[in-house]
């Protein structure tokens, strides 16, 4: 369905992508995962046709974004990392100017509208004034904008930044229905997010892409960080000594004390060891009982660096 | 296109912009009005027309100013770009909006001569004739503020710009007179001129051999020019700079002759100025 093909995109010295190769097919859900700067945002603006690659092409459906733009726009909704709303007019009256330049019918476009904003769940503003609505309504309308015409491709650049847990989930969800009868690129700052919703996941780092996996692949090789966080109740420095020594672990520091008597350290063990079993016998036969015990999530930053750093190894 | 022109017509009289340029552009024809004709018992209608025209640096950067730049600010020119329109569409939509207010208020103003038919002979075809100057000439303005709104996201800076590029239009026919009008001076002009070409080429895409190659054939050419007709540079600087003396033009429609060259001329210029409106546009996407 959407072939990017060796897209590159130079800005003066800087290079925003780099030689960027991949496929979408039709009815998945690919998640565009990277740090800022990482060219998420770019590489999206290229697909829809929004700013030109300097080197490499773009095909929607067959069509190269160069020679036939026209028949690529039809078939994408985006919505950019800003939504593209005007200020002075009302939802209504926006969706509808939408739906004018991109060619609805009018015998469809009220029907298709009010089926798109019952969606998005924005029904009850739509006389509002978009200046005045609060900022995940205008990301509701941002939304709803990119479904307009239904496209068979959506292109989503951080749809849920900016909107409050709940908001998140029910949009989540609605990324997933949607995912049903359209192709979605979808990008974020957050594992956790793109695991949620796609079958695929693009992990890109300074323009390059670093690795491209299905979520559960990913996580199983990320999920060996071997990092764990502890409360034991115990001295300080016997607590600390005892870990250290034991085999498997790589490092171990004091986090500080949370809870009188008892001392918070983080373990890091080294890669591939389980210490969880011998963690738990040592303290417990030297009577430091373990108050609790948990893996710590990698950072973002901590991802692209050991995705980064296992690729060189692989290479 | 259409989808373009209505909403940018509606959001000339969503915000006070187009009631400003209205208000503003009826009163002050409206005091001409009063002291050259009412209070004069005057029925030369047409000197109103050609006295006014100082409006236009005023009030055509009210009119343009927000047209592109306001689009990049709010980013809503990724919605129009990545939609199904073309760059050209999107262009003249806007450009026939802003003209459609004009237009409007220069129909109101046609309420003045209709007074005046009252007391006693108007000369109608030559009022119709200004009128039609005027309105080509304030479409030409309209398309100057349209592209310098396009090379900026500050709504201040565009709407600053175009009052000084107006104001150099407004007063170029008296700048013309002072300049020099001999060989050496025309030839010069015209080297500048190739130079000129060939930086911004090479500001623009970088590529060296393309602008040395174009000075070097504007070289040629003035070469060539001056050993096949060597009076071609007598006076070359007026000539080229009357191209942009719109004013000059104006001066014809007043005098109530209606010809065809005037007209093209001005459709011309505004056509150019459109053009380059859709390139920046299109440039800016390829940075
Ligand atoms: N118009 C521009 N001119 C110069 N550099 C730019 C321009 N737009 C983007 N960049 C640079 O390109 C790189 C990629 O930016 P991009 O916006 O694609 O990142 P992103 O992955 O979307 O980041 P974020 O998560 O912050 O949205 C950045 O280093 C940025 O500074
Ligand atoms: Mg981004």
């Amino acid at each position: 369905m959407i072939q990017v093909i060796d897209v590159t995109k130079r800005y003066g010295q800087h290079v925003a992508v780099d030689h960027i190769n991949f496929t979408v097919e039709k009815g998945e859900i690919l998640g565009f995962l990277g740090p800022n700067g990482a060219g998420k945002t770019t590489t999206m603006n290229i697909i829809t046709g929004y700013i030109s690659a300097t080197e490499g092409t773009v095909k929607v459906d067959g069509f190269d974004i160069l020679e036939e733009p026209e028949e690529v726009k039809k078939r994408i909704g985006y919505m950019p990392e800003f939504p593209p709303l005007y200020m002075d007019m009302t939802v209504q009256e926006y969706l509808d100017f939408v739906s004018d330049i991109k060619k609805i019918d009018r015998a469809t476009k009220k029907r298709s509208m009010e089926k798109i904003m019952d969606l998005v769940k924005i029904g009850d503003v739509r006389k509002r004034l978009i200046k005045n609505l609060s900022k995940g309504y205008k990301q509701r309308v941002g939304l709803a904008q990119a479904l307009i015409g239904t496209p068979p491709v959506l292109i989503l650049d951080e749809p849920t930044v900016g909107l409050d847990p709940k908001q998140i989930i029910e949009i989540r969800s609605l990324i997933k229905e949607l995912g049903k009868e359209h192709t979605i690129i979808l990008s974020s700052h957050i594992l956790p997010e793109v695991s949620a919703v796609c079958g695929r996941v693009i992990i890109i780092n300074k323009g390059k892409i670093v690795a491209s996996d299905t979520p559960e692949n990913l996580s199983k090789r990320l999920s060996s960080s071997g990092r764990l966080s502890l409360r034991v109740a115990g001295p300080e420095k016997q607590v600390l000594k005892l870990v250290r020594e034991l085999e498997g672990v790589k490092n171990a520091e004091v986090q500080g004390v949370k809870e009188p008597g008892t001392v918070d350290i983080l373990v890091e063990a080294e890669r591939d060891i389980d210490i969880r079993r011998p963690l738990f016998y040592a303290l417990s036969r030297a009577e430091y009982p373990i108050l609790y015990m948990r893996s710590v999530d990698l950072t973002l930053e901590e991802i692209f660096l050991q995705v980064t750093t296992e690729e060189r190894e692989v290479s | 296109m259409l989808a373009v022109f209505k909403r940018e017509l509606k959001a000339y009289f969503a915000s006070p912009t187009g009631y400003i340029f209205m208000g503003f552009f009826l009163l002050i024809c409206g005091i001409f009005f009063a002291f050259s004709n009412l209070l004069t018992a005057s029925p030369d209608y047409i000197s109103v027309l050609s006295s006014i025209t100082f409006v236009f640096l005023i009030v055509v950067p009210v009119l343009t100013m927000r047209l592109m730049s306001e689009e990049s600010r709010q980013k809503t020119d990724q919605l129009l770009l990545t939609s199904p329109l073309s760059v050209t569409g999107i262009v003249l939509g806007k450009y026939f909006a802003a003209v459609a207010v004009f237009l409007l208020t220069l129909l109101i103003t046609c309420l003045y001569p209709v007074i005046l038919s009252f007391f006693g002979t108007i000369a109608v075809w030559e009022i119709v004739g200004g009128y039609i100057g005027f309105f080509l000439l304030g479409a030409a303005f309209i398309s100057i503020g349209l592209f310098i709104s396009s090379l900026t996201d500050n709504q201040v800076i565009a709407a600053v710009v175009t009052f000084s590029a107006l104001l150099f239009i407004w007063i170029l026919d008296w700048v013309i007179q002072g300049l020099p009008t001999d060989r050496i001076s025309g030839i010069v002009f015209a080297c500048a001129l190739v130079v000129g070409v060939a930086a911004l080429v090479y500001f623009t895409t970088r590529n060296i051999f393309v602008s040395v190659a174009i000075a070097v054939i504007g070289f040629g050419i003035i070469a060539g020019v001056y050993f096949a007709n060597e009076y071609f540079f007598d006076g070359f600087i007026v000539r080229t700079l009357e191209w942009f003396s719109l004013l000059k033009r104006y001066e014809n429609f007043m005098m109530g002759i209606l010809s065809l060259s005037p007209i093209v001329y001005y459709i011309t210029f505004s056509a150019v100025f459109l053009f380059l409106t859709v390139r920046v546009i299109e440039k800016r996407r390829w940075s």
